[in-house]
């Protein structure tokens, strides 16, 4: 009980305070400046909206109107945390403080995560189930900035704890209407994030049906008081009212974008994402731009960027999860909770399915089924625990938490490694960053590694250099301009023809902008780099004379 | 129905004899076998035990051992210090594997004694005959990462399968240098990107410049026709030697890139023509030792179709 209380705060102030320290060395990715923009935006409309509701809703859509592909409900909490800690208080810089929202959300993950963890295998479930999800370089790297998916992921965590607990016998802290509340609010904001979350009704759902088959297991009678995830009964899942009826309001609510002209901005929203644009990616030497894309893609990511022992365990706990429906059916396990299972599988399980059908565009790296890998982590702790406890009952910790560091080490390593470069992380099936450079695979995104050749260029571009940062886009070199981490003298160019310096990020898709950086800038010689185990990342070019 | 009674009483089968199993590998099959099914706990959390400590001493040993399977700082800048010393006009350096690109930074690009002479630095998927034709390079310094991740790759063998001499390799540090020496150097006599300013362009704009085809960088004529209609590179007559040699290609990655002809007059005769419009370096050989001895008139024409053409990057050599 003790471990069940503390865990959980445990990790959640362990995650914040690491992200918080960490954090300023982390890059302004591409979307990120778009989205702490956008944020600032929301925000001048909330407070409007305080003073004057007539004339917020008026200028609504001049608001709302940077960045409506996405919902508001994120973005507008960045622009709030910006408010606050930065232009009212001053005590961040304004990307730092639109971040604190994402870094909050990492902790409220790795939480539920060890509460969770605690509820399925005990103590050291709870303590290695959020370590399984964040000792993953990708996952790390999200907690830090400003961006969707890892807020997107911790609220569909918490939509799906809460559901279980509404579907269960025992209620915890609140009532089954409570959890099934909870449900309702989580999945709100989980749709006002991304659309991510409308994957979750049929995953839920699946979960709800596929666990009313019970084989030979006992099916009848109530659910026993006590007993999370109904053993015996199958309750109705009255969440998945609440989430139709919440869900939809708080999305409404949140996001003023559709408050005018309501259908045909949902419409285009949806069919925004619906027929999302293919951008060029690089998978095993071969550039991707038109579907059908392979089926394989992302199990082949999954198990080049999680690392192998971390994934290891995540397998082995999908195969137990799969053993456990099945002894249940043949009647030999009457304590095992057949929905809770499939919940677990499904959650865990499907979000990569949807991206390996042939027409899903691929991009992005593992952050678009990131919502997968907090089930993943928990049924892979769950497996950790169950093994030391087969193999030395007496002593099922000592087993369990020496594979526990066995896992995480090199992961732990790793991550500390690689940092700030989290989009740029492979495992070590993959070779690192070098073999996944030899195996032609996408080497970077979202531009964000130009963060490590600020202090060159600072020190010696020439006053009033024109630069072209290629993709950084110019909302974030403003911002880190406004920041103090670039040389405000310093112009953005637009191409390399009016360039004293070029920022190439190495993207084989835009190889052509490094070719025409030689000719224009007549060398092929970088004056500075970032690199990552001698895999160039980002390499500056600089005119003759534009390099002090 | 009963059946009666064999009067010659029961029958009774021996069971056949166990296969010969001197190895004692069907015991063995047969002893995993039923440790692992049906599956019991002990087995399978044993097995998952050990894959994980597996994975994660592996995991480890990785990590651990990274930095010193990858070059430091002092070993390029070796490596620089002996190719500023002995490298000589007409060479260029390799990288192997070709992402290892943080030799553009650290090598030399131009012979220091000769600073008129540059030092190409490539970083290409593949150096045998087919695939480049390594114009103008007599010598190549192969720098190799040989513990790298992920390995060198193919380029040692592909040059010293193109190569009289070998030299090396020798081990700076982390880096292995080795040195081909071409058995046949293709030295052009001439290339139109190299007299792009003696040519009189008409109906578009041609500048030479390097840019990406196919992934890779190549130095060429960028033709950029005004419309739908030709553009036409004539170049002052010059001797064309025994072979002239084309390639041509869609800058960039070949995104909307429609197809091209690029036709190739001698005297106003077409000797060669090269369609194309899928993003490769797409090759060509006309045997120019047919043609009269003594100076030609050498025009390159190329048609861009497409709504918004893709400019067409070419590159003609006159090979002796």
């Amino acid at each position: 009980m003790t471990a069940r209380r503390y865990l959980p705060l445990a990790w959640a102030a362990t995650v914040l305070l690491a992200a918080a320290v960490t954090s300023p060395g982390v890059g302004i990715s591409r979307d990120e400046a778009v989205y702490v923009e956008a944020g600032a935006s929301y925000a001048r409309f909330w407070r409007e909206a305080a003073r004057d509701p007539s004339r917020a809703l008026a200028l609504a859509d001049r608001y709302y109107a940077p960045n409506h592909e996405h919902p508001g409900l994120a973005k507008g909490l960045f622009g709030l945390s910006r408010t606050i800690l930065h232009d009212a208080t001053g005590i961040l810089g304004e990307v730092q403080a639109s971040r604190v929202v994402a870094w909050l959300l990492a902790a409220f993950l790795a939480a539920l995560l060890a509460l969770w963890g605690c509820e399925l295998a005990g103590p050291l479930g709870g303590a290695i189930a959020p370590a399984l999800f964040l000792a993953v370089p990708g996952n790390a790297w999200h907690a830090h900035v400003a961006a969707l998916d890892l807020p997107v992921t911790a609220l569909v965590l918490g939509t799906t704890y809460a559901w279980w607990r509404s579907t269960s016998a025992s209620r915890g802290w609140l009532s089954t209407a409570g959890w099934a509340m909870a449900a309702g609010l989580l999945f709100g904001a989980a749709l006002s994030t991304k659309h991510n979350a409308w994957l979750l009704p049929p995953v839920l759902l699946g979960a709800w049906v596929l666990g009313s088959f019970r084989g030979r297991q006992e099916s009848h009678g109530p659910a026993a008081e006590g007993a999370i995830g109904t053993v015996r009964g199958h309750r109705f899942p009255w969440a998945i009212v609440a989430m139709a009826v919440i869900g939809p309001a708080v999305l409404v609510a949140t996001w003023p974008w559709i408050w005018h002209h309501t259908i045909p901005r949902l419409q285009g929203w949806l069919a925004f994402h619906l027929h999302h644009e293919n951008h060029p990616w690089m998978y095993l030497g071969r550039m991707l731009r038109e579907p059908p894309f392979p089926v394989a893609y992302p199990l082949v990511v999954t198990s080049l960027t999680v690392p192998a022992a971390i994934g290891v365990a995540m397998i082995g706990g999908v195969a137990q999860s799969v053993s456990r429906i099945v002894s249940a059916w043949r009647g030999r396990a009457p304590g095992v909770s057949v929905p809770t299972e499939w919940l677990l599988l499904l959650s865990a399980i499907l979000p990569i399915a949807l991206v390996a059908w042939p027409t899903v565009p691929r991009f992005g790296g593992a952050k678009h089924w990131m919502p997968a890998l907090p089930f993943l982590a928990l049924l892979g702790a769950r497996a950790l625990v169950t093994v030391g406890r087969v193999l030395w009952p007496a002593r099922p910790g000592a087993v369990t938490g020496a594979l526990a560091a066995l896992a995480l080490a090199p992961a732990a390593w790793q991550v500390a490694h690689v940092h700030p470069f989290g989009t740029a992380a492979w495992n070590e099936l993959a070779g690192g960053a070098a073999g996944a450079a030899s195996l032609g695979m996408q080497r970077q995104f979202w531009g964000d590694a130009t963060v490590a050749v600020l202090p060159a260029l600072n020190e010696h571009a020439t006053p009033d250099a024109r630069v072209w940062f290629q993709e950084t886009p110019p909302l974030a070199v403003r911002q880190y301009q406004r920041e103090g981490r670039l040389r405000g003298d310093l112009v953005p160019a637009a191409g390399p023809e009016d360039a004293d310096l070029s920022i190439w990020q190495y993207h084989q898709e835009f190889r052509d902008r490094e070719f025409r950086t030689w000719t224009e800038l007549r060398t092929v010689r970088p004056v500075a780099g970032a690199y990552l185990d001698e895999v160039p990342l980002v390499q500056v070019y600089a005119r003759p004379g534009a390099w002090r | 129905m009963n059946e009666l009674p064999d009067p010659r009483g029961p029958t009774y089968r021996l069971p056949s004899p166990p296969p010969p199993d001197p190895t004692g590998w069907h015991a063995l099959r047969r002893r995993a076998r039923s440790t692992l099914w049906p599956p019991r706990a002990p087995a399978w959390a044993a097995l998952l035990a050990i894959a994980v400590a597996a994975a994660g001493l592996r995991g480890l040993w990785f990590q651990a051992t990274l930095p010193g399977r990858l070059p430091a700082a002092t070993d390029w800048q070796a490596v620089a210090g002996l190719l500023s010393r002995d490298a000589r006009p007409g060479d260029a350096v390799a990288l192997a594997p070709p992402w290892a690109e943080r030799g553009r930074a650290a090598l030399p690009d131009r012979i220091p004694s000769r600073p008129d002479a540059p030092l190409p630095v490539l970083a290409l998927p593949s150096y045998a005959a087919q695939a480049e034709d390594l114009a103008g390079i007599r010598r190549v310094w192969l720098v190799a990462l040989p513990r790298a991740p992920g390995g060198p790759g193919r380029a040692a063998e592909e040059l010293a399968a193109r190569a009289s001499t070998v030299d090396g390799p020798i081990r700076i540090g982390r880096i292995e240098l080795t040195r081909y020496d071409l058995r046949e150097p293709s030295l052009p006599a001439w290339s139109l990107s190299g007299r792009l300013g003696d040519a009189v362009v008409t109906g578009g704009s041609a500048t030479r410049e390097v840019r990406e085809v196919a992934g890779l960088p190549r130095t060429c004529a960028v033709l950029r026709p005004d419309g739908a209609a030709p553009i036409v590179l004539r170049l002052p007559p010059a001797r064309l030697g025994s072979v002239l040699r084309v390639h041509a290609g869609p800058v960039g990655d070949g995104t909307g890139a429609g197809p091209f002809v690029v036709r190739l007059l001698v005297d106003g005769v077409e000797v060669g023509r090269l369609p194309g419009g899928a993003p490769a370096w797409s090759p060509a050989r006309i045997d120019a030792a047919r043609l009269s001895p003594g100076e030609h008139a050498v025009s390159v024409e190329a048609t861009v179709a497409g709504p918004a053409p893709v400019p067409t990057c070419v590159e003609l050599e006159a090979l002796p």
